[in-house]
């Protein structure tokens, strides 16, 4: 209870730090942001003086930026995310609309990493030395060093262009969704092993495992029982700190592969200075990693009940 | 009938042998004792007829267990009878229990998986052990809600819920109590019936006492003497094993009270310590004079090592005062640790670690003559403390100690984790040292028997400690309340 308190707390500051932030770093990029609104809602091709001048009367762009700030995060007390400066839609609707394109890209990439990463790291941390866990050193080392940009181009060039078996980009089919949730599997695949294969390795060294191999219990019957539910903790607490590379490559995996969600609109959002959509859209990312690690400490807390006596001692 | 019989077991580390041909044969209803100092080999022959030896080394010889007969060299065989016919109650009993799981299913699955009951059955059988160990409520717990009594009372129904008629105990009292090493030896002589067998490795003096049966005495890697423990240790054939008993704190003699002169180095009144909004001790009032041992023991939680953390300020008392004479600076007040591998890096040679404390201090000179006081070689500075014994590196830690010419060292437990001869040894210095130097010694360990024979006076802490006599009638000791 107290947990989830202090993480309601957390929520309110991570809100109000997010939008002035994001707000302050708005207004001071460079360039005139009522011709970059003004591109944004008519192109740019048919952007003139006049044009901008218009959308700078209508928006207050001239305006004291403290009062603008104070008025966003009033409205965001009565749930109110204001509305695009370029499409003139309801902010909420346009990220709920995207929002779910990302979900369900960022989930499937998640559940691939899940299916990848800890199965390997689990197996490795078994034999600590030996062939499996020195290879999956190298691989998981090399692939966490390239960027995702880089892996995705890869990607593209060998499966896409080469051989010609994927799309490059798009969205609607499942097909689509192949590399871009590959390309961020691997990312979040490569680290979530080593954590998986740290612990497992741990594991395997306690008294515990060895007790219950005493017991009489068979190889798998002492992994099922006592190694997955204690490689669990460690593991789940990091997924939710991934969380964080996971809404960075979506961003970037979202913008090569035209993908048609949050992290694409927050781009387009910050080329065309439209203000409350980025606000908006940190926001819900911001949120959201709160959200996951709550669920997170909830999900742990239910595993391994020792934090939570030890509290109330 | 025998159940458990090995013959001519070796073990060897390449060209190595550290472990001579043993042979040992457990019988129902009778323990089996293997007394040894660290180093003995009395841990390999354990592993060695469990199959588990550690990679690289390599057993010979042949062991039968009930109807099995098996061959050393070859270890993955046993696998197949752990639980079923042998099994190994481990030497810290809440670190082998799963942490995230409830203690009655760690006592069911074996039932359920090793000996096959079908999960009502299996269920019903847990609970039916755990109630006979007075676990009733236990069941539901996690491990880190038991007490270390309780937790070994887990450990032992959960290794032998698979139905396995030998109990291998591995040090089951080490870091224990008098109290409850004692509860331990019986609950392990209960569990053991008429028919079961029970194999145990210790160097614990009084717990082979308490068991009885037979013995087997090991110094490295050989056999020096065997036979019925009552005989061994009442009668012991051999210098050695008459050595090691001698060790026994129970049997030292008393060492003669220090004189006590000049103002107390530390002075002790009223002092309450609270942990974790717990509090461990109150109205604790007593004084260390120059050149005085001052003994506290009591059982494992009861705060001994806490108060003297106070007493060196690095604690801070909730209520009362601890008034440090006011001439020695804080370096005159020093610790040994109850663990001297951790109290020195590891990766250091052991000369490095202490020229870094002889330079700061300008005590250069006295470095060799400690040595040769504290019956250390100078060789041994040459190593990583990885590769010295126990014993020597707790005498380096105290050399260490006295190069900062201290006016009270803290010595928690400093003998805990040393074999009895070493112990005699260690101990005897830090009397020596009290005299000689004139140092303060504050005591503590939980070896009631030890910290009466060595310390001029004893404050005994918790509840559950039996009134020491107390040694000293001028002693300032107060009980706590």
């Amino acid at each position: 209870m107290k947990a989830l308190t202090s993480r309601l707390v957390q929520a309110v500051v991570v809100a109000v730090l997010i939008g002035t932030a994001t707000f302050v770093m708005m207004r001071s990029l460079p360039g005139d942001a009522a011709w970059r609104i003004a591109a944004g809602r008519y192109g740019y091709d048919n952007v003139d003086a006049a044009a901008a001048e218009a959308v700078r009367s209508e928006l207050g762009l001239d305006g004291p930026a403290l009062p603008a700030l104070l008025q966003w995060l009033g409205d965001l007390l009565t749930l109110d995310f204001g509305t695009s400066l370029v499409s003139g839609q309801p902010v909420m609707h346009e990220i709920a609309h995207q929002l779910g394109a990302s979900a369900a890209l960022a989930g499937i990439a998640l559940l691939l990493s899940v299916l990848i990463g800890p199965p390997l790291g689990i197996l490795a941390g078994l034999r600590p030395g030996g062939v499996l866990d020195r290879c999956l050193l190298v691989v998981s080392t090399g692939l966490k060093a390239v960027p995702q940009f880089l892996l995705a181009l890869i990607l593209i060039v060998l499966l896409a262009v080469q051989l010609r078996l994927l799309p490059a980009a798009g969205h609607g089919e499942a097909r689509h969704f192949i590399l871009p949730s590959l390309t961020l599997a691997l990312g979040l695949a490569a680290v979530n092993a080593r954590i998986a294969r740290d612990a497992m390795a741990r594991i395997a060294d306690m008294p515990f495992w060895r007790f219950a191999e005493w017991k009489g219990l068979s190889r798998r019957e002492v992994l099922m029982r006592h190694g997955l539910r204690n490689v669990s903790v460690p593991l789940l607490t990091y997924l939710g700190l991934q969380f964080v590379t996971l809404v960075e490559g979506v961003v970037v995996i979202e913008a090569i592969f035209g993908w048609p969600g949050i992290g694409h609109a927050l781009v387009h959002a910050i080329f065309s200075r439209d203000v409350p959509m980025v606000q908006g859209t940190a926001l819900v990312l911001g949120l959201g990693f709160v959200l996951v690690n709550t669920c997170i400490d909830l999900i742990v807390r239910r595993i391994d009940p020792r934090g939570e006596t030890e509290a109330r001692a | 009938m025998s159940f458990l019989t090995a013959t001519d077991i070796t073990v060897r580390d390449g060209a190595q042998t550290l472990l001579e041909p043993l042979s040992l044969t457990v019988t129902p209803g009778e323990p089996l004792i293997i007394l040894g100092e660290t180093g003995s080999g009395k841990s390999l022959m354990a592993q060695a007829i469990m199959g588990t030896l550690p990679a690289g080394l390599r057993a010979q010889g042949e062991v039968r267990i009930g109807a099995h007969t098996l061959s050393a060299s070859e270890p993955r065989r046993f696998r197949g009878l752990w639980g079923r016919e042998i099994s190994v109650l481990p030497q810290e009993p809440w670190l082998s229990l799963d942490p995230l799981m409830r203690a009655g299913t760690q006592v069911t699955e074996a039932h359920r998986l090793v000996r096959g009951l079908s999960a009502a059955d299996a269920k019903a059988r847990a609970s039916s052990d755990l109630g006979q160990l007075g676990l009733t409520a236990a069941a539901r717990h996690y491990p880190h809600q038991l007490s270390g009594g309780m937790a070994q009372r887990v450990a032992i129904a959960a290794a032998r819920a698979g139905g396995a008629g030998i109990v291998i105990a591995d040090e089951p009292t080490k870091g224990l109590d008098a109290a409850r090493r004692d509860d331990v030896a019986d609950l392990l002589l209960s569990e053991m019936g008429d028919n079961g067998g029970l194999l145990v490795i210790t160097h614990d003096l009084a717990l082979a006492r308490r068991m009885g049966g037979q013995m087997i005495v090991l110094r490295q890697g050989k056999v020096v003497e065997t036979g019925a423990t009552e005989t061994v240790m009442s009668a012991a054939r051999e210098a050695y094993t008459r050595a090691l008993l001698a060790a026994d704190p129970e049997s030292w003699t008393r060492r003669a009270p220090s004189r006590r002169d000049g103002p107390p180095v530390v002075d002790v009144h009223g002092l309450s310590v609270a942990r974790g909004g717990r509090e461990l001790f109150s109205g604790v009032g007593f004084d260390v004079a120059a050149g005085g041992v001052f003994g506290i023991t009591g059982p494992s939680g009861c705060g001994k090592s806490t108060l003297g953390d106070a007493v060196l300020g690095l604690v801070a008392p909730a209520a009362g005062t601890v008034t440090r004479r006011a001439d020695i600076g804080p370096h005159g007040f020093q610790k040994l640790y109850q663990d001297p591998v951790a109290a020195f890096p590891r990766k250091r040679r052991l000369g490095e670690t202490l020229n870094d404390v002889a330079r700061m201090t300008g005590e250069s000179a006295r470095v060799a003559p400690l040595l040769e006081q504290l019956g250390l070689s100078p060789t041994l500075l040459e190593r990583r403390p990885g590769a010295v014994s126990g014993g020597e590196l707790q005498r380096l830690s105290i050399l260490r100690a006295l190069l900062r010419r201290p006016a009270l060292i803290f010595a928690d437990e400093p003998t805990s984790r040393l074999d009895p001869i070493t112990q005699a040894r260690v101990i005897g210095m830090l009397g020596e040292i009290a005299m000689t130097e004139g140092t303060a010694i504050l005591l503590v360990s939980h070896d009631a028997a030890l910290v009466r024979n060595t310390a001029d006076a004893v404050l005994p802490l918790g509840k559950t400690v039996l009134p020491e006599p107390q040694p000293d009638a001028a002693s300032v000791a107060t009980a706590p309340h």
